[in-house]
């Protein structure tokens, strides 16, 4: 069971050690990405296993993760993995099989979540329960109530347009369950949010429903003191680096906004292309069939041209159910960052004004009381959590979108070489001599 | 018109040029139109080498007033036909417009085509008219029109959709005629649904060409993913740009598919030659049937079909002896006039016939291999496409793996 706080100034929840440099060790951006910072206290101790100590398994340098400057534990270093990001994995989960449910009031699907884990907060290796998209979201608004000051993933969007989507059609059901599985293992991967107690019990309880009532909201001692900032409070100077997160993101949202239009106009273009192809491939065959000599080869370019539609076809499938909604993900992504941060801004905006009053008051001079003491300490929190969510989430970002647009090169070119093969199946059939008379 | 003194024993004719001209038509109006120059090369036999014998400039309205001048001429022949008069089946990024540049390209190689069609074949090469229309510039209309070609011309072959009721026509001119019917049908067909097929295919290109900038803005606000995005989005536009020569070598292909469209057309006029014949042989073989009755009745006497003479002759007195021997005597002589012409009239049938088959013959070969190389070649287009596109996206591919 995660227990509380463990020390004072670290973030909710139980780090692993590999965790980004201590809050106050200076705000310089640097610090995440790049070169040597000032170890703390703690991290002190399991820096004597650095780089040049270890001996790895494959013999070979250690590789790259995403916080270089983390005093890396033993566990990071000893890869026998491919992990993304180094971590020894110990909590493995899936979502798969959907299934409908009909009831009389409605009708429904559930996923089966399966939890493997060696963790002692789990009491069995491993669980299989059945949730539905409504759990999913409980999950998801606990989390960003438990834990506001990091970045919590997107879930696939809730409302579909009746009518235009079926939501139980097997394409619809399997991108939803995609997405999903994404969602829990981005969760999972996380060194926080993979130990927050209603991740757990989401992946465990038999009924979820039961544990929904109880209303059990287990805030710590951060998340519930930001649950309580007030707005209203105007922010002094945003830091550079904050700010240039606020930019980045903006301009981000924008763009994958501008591709997932172009995508959408792409499959649309794509779609009435393959219109007439459908009504052009069968003239040739009515053509074979007035002909004497020419009958196979007109027949075989009505073929071809049908092979090809129905290449298009699965490329036109494919970009819809596995393209686009990847980039909406990113889109939502985006939005509930820019929301963290504003929230961030709002917790560095009342520390900023609670040390003011306490300035223009003579009587607390040199000592600053208690309670301000606390907002600094929120929001070094808050600034240290955001700063290594954004890291892990840069770095994830990229391997997506590699990923996905590696993806996207990949369906052209076996499109094109479906058609490829089809028609350079046919010259031979072209070029064949008429039987001699 | 033919004369066998003359003939083109390997000539290289081409259509090397067009230029725009102004000039006063007819009705004394300005007018714009093109000339094309026809350049024509006799090869000498013995080291092949060509040389420039004659060059002039024809204007379209030249090509058709000797391409009618063959149809009246050579009814028993399938006439090569001329690019089309104006654009059709065209797809957005065409111009129908009939000074654009790129159709006045293809109507010249169009009518390239047609002079060599002509000189290759066997009949019509040795044409008099042909020979002038390349090497006469001046005065050629007049000498064409002094033939009196128009005046010969069946108005009726025109009226290709009126009806005649032939009762025996030659099966085989039947069956060519319901298969030019159905082949014009289908090739239509074709090469509109082709034309949207392009234009939509075009779309799906340019679209692609926003990657490139969108992938540049976004690059710039990137650390580690910035090169591979720009580079990749410049493969995007590679990819977009890519569509207009790969559509402008499908117009080729149409351009092959409408010469056979508008041979459909020259397959029907010899049918419809062959209609006529007939209808005209029966029609003459039930007047000389009628006669040889009437003959017959006033021989003997006896009305055994209805007539008005019979008629008047029961209401108003028979007539006298003298009276029907003259009449026998007409009808005797158109008789013997009807049958020499019947039988003229089936030889030169018969003549037709088999001249216009052994024609048809060998369009049907001349058809069959050009369709089939035109098969072929379409089908090296689409294996282009392919390839430019699967290298296109390796190489995008590539640079999102760098990302």
């Amino acid at each position: 069971m995660s227990g509380g706080p463990p020390k004072a100034l670290q973030s909710t929840g139980p780090h692993s050690l590999r965790d980004m440099p201590h809050p106050l060790a200076g705000s310089s951006s640097e610090e995440a990405v790049g070169g040597d910072s000032t170890p703390s206290p703690d991290l002190l101790m399991t820096r004597s296993f650095g780089d040049k100590d270890l001996i790895l398994p494959n013999g070979g340098t250690p590789a790259d993760t995403s916080s270089p400057a983390s005093s890396s534990s033993l566990l990071n270093r000893l890869q026998l993995d491919d992990d993304i990001d180094g971590e020894t994995r110990d909590l493995f989960v899936t979502v798969d099989d959907p299934k409908k449910h009909v009831c009389t009031m409605e009708t429904y699907i559930t996923y089966r979540i399966t939890t493997k884990s060696t963790r002692v907060e789990f009491d069995l290796p491993e669980y299989s329960v059945r949730r539905r998209y409504q759990d999913f979201d409980w999950l998801r608004n606990k989390l960003e109530e438990s834990q506001p000051t990091h970045l919590i993933p997107p879930l696939p969007e809730k409302f579909v347009v009746k009518g235009v989507v079926d939501r139980f059609s097997e394409e619809f059901v399997e991108t939803r369950r995609k997405a999903l599985d994404k969602f829990l293992k981005r969760i999972t991967d996380h060194p926080v949010l993979s130990f927050n107690e209603h991740l757990s019990v989401f992946l465990t309880a038999k009924d979820l429903n039961v544990y929904k009532k109880q209303g059990m909201a287990l805030l710590t001692r951060v998340g519930e003191s930001v649950k309580h900032v007030t707005g209203g409070y105007k922010l002094r100077s945003r830091p550079l680096e904050f700010a240039a997160i606020g930019e980045y993101l903006d301009t981000f949202a924008l763009k994958l906004g501008t591709i997932d239009r172009i995508a959408q106009r792409i499959i649309k273009e794509e779609i009435e292309y393959l219109v007439e192809l459908r009504e052009y491939g069968p003239v040739y065959s009515t053509w074979s069939a007035l002909e004497g000599e020419l009958t196979e080869p007109l027949e075989g370019v009505s073929a071809c041209i049908g092979n090809c539609s129905t290449a298009l076809e699965e490329l036109t499938d494919d970009m819809t159910e596995d393209f686009l909604p990847v980039l909406r993900e990113y889109i939502l992504y985006s939005d509930s960052m820019k929301s963290v941060l504003k929230k961030r801004d709002q917790v560095q905006a009342e520390y900023e004004a609670k040390l003011e009053a306490v300035a223009l008051r003579k009587e607390d001079r040199p000592k600053v009381p208690a309670d301000v003491e606390k907002c600094q300490d929120r929001m070094e929190c808050f600034n240290a959590d955001l700063k290594a969510d954004m890291e892990r989430w840069q770095n994830n970002k990229r391997q997506d979108f590699r990923q996905l647009l590696m993806g996207m090169a990949d369906k052209n070119i076996q499109y094109y070489e479906k058609c490829l093969m089809a028609w350079e199946s046919i010259i031979p059939l072209l070029q064949e001599k008429p039987d001699a008379k | 018109m033919t004369e066998n003194n003359f003939s083109l024993k390997k000539i290289e004719i081409s259509v090397s040029e067009a230029e725009k001209r102004t000039g006063r038509n007819a009705m004394n109006m300005q007018e714009t139109y093109t000339a094309y120059l026809i350049e024509t090369r006799s090869v000498e036999n013995i080291d092949g080498q060509s040389v420039l014998t004659d060059s002039l400039w024809r204007r379209y309205s030249e090509f058709e007033l000797l391409r009618n001048y063959l149809l009246v001429y050579y009814p028993h022949i399938v006439v090569p036909p001329l690019p089309e008069k104006r654009a059709e089946f065209v797809w957005h990024k065409l111009s129908a417009d009939n000074m654009d540049p790129d159709f006045v390209e293809r109507r010249r190689i169009g009518l390239e085509n047609f002079l060599l069609r002509v000189s290759s074949h066997p009949i019509l090469c040795r044409d008099k008219i042909f020979y002038l229309f390349l090497t006469q510039e001046g005065n050629w209309k007049e000498t064409v029109n002094e033939t009196g070609f128009q005046l010969k011309a069946d108005s009726r072959l025109k009226a290709l959709n009126a009806t005649f009721r032939v009762k025996n026509p030659d099966k085989r001119f039947t069956d060519l005629k319901h298969y030019s019917d159905e082949l014009q049908s289908i090739i239509s067909h074709l090469l509109r649904v082709r034309a949207r097929v392009a234009d939509r295919l075009y779309g799906v290109y340019k679209v692609h060409g926003n990657y490139g900038r969108v992938f540049s803005e976004w690059s710039a606000i990137e650390k580690e993913m910035g090169d591979g995005l720009q580079s990749a989005g410049h493969h995007m536009d590679v990819y977009a740009s890519s569509i207009d020569d790969i559509l402008e070598d499908e117009e080729h292909y149409a351009d092959q598919l409408k010469e056979y469209l508008f041979y459909t057309e020259a397959l029907r006029a010899v049918c419809r030659k062959h209609e006529l014949m007939q209808y005209d042989l029966e029609m003459a073989a039930q007047d000389l049937a009628s006669k040889k009755q009437q003959c017959e009745e006033l021989a003997t006497g006896t009305v055994r079909t209805f007539s008005l003479k019979g008629m008047t002759t029961k209401l108003f007195g028979q007539e006298t002896p003298e009276q029907r021997e003259a009449r026998i005597k007409v009808l005797e002589e158109q008789i013997s006039e009807g049958e020499q012409y019947l039988k003229s009239k089936n030889l030169e049938g018969r003549e037709f016939l088999k001249n216009a088959w052994a024609d048809i013959e060998r369009f049907k070969e001349q058809k069959n291999h050009d369709l089939k190389e035109a098969l072929i070649s379409y089908a090296v287009m689409q294996i282009s496409m392919c390839k430019k596109g699967i290298q296109v996206w390796t190489n995008a591919k590539e640079c999102f793996s760098k990302m």
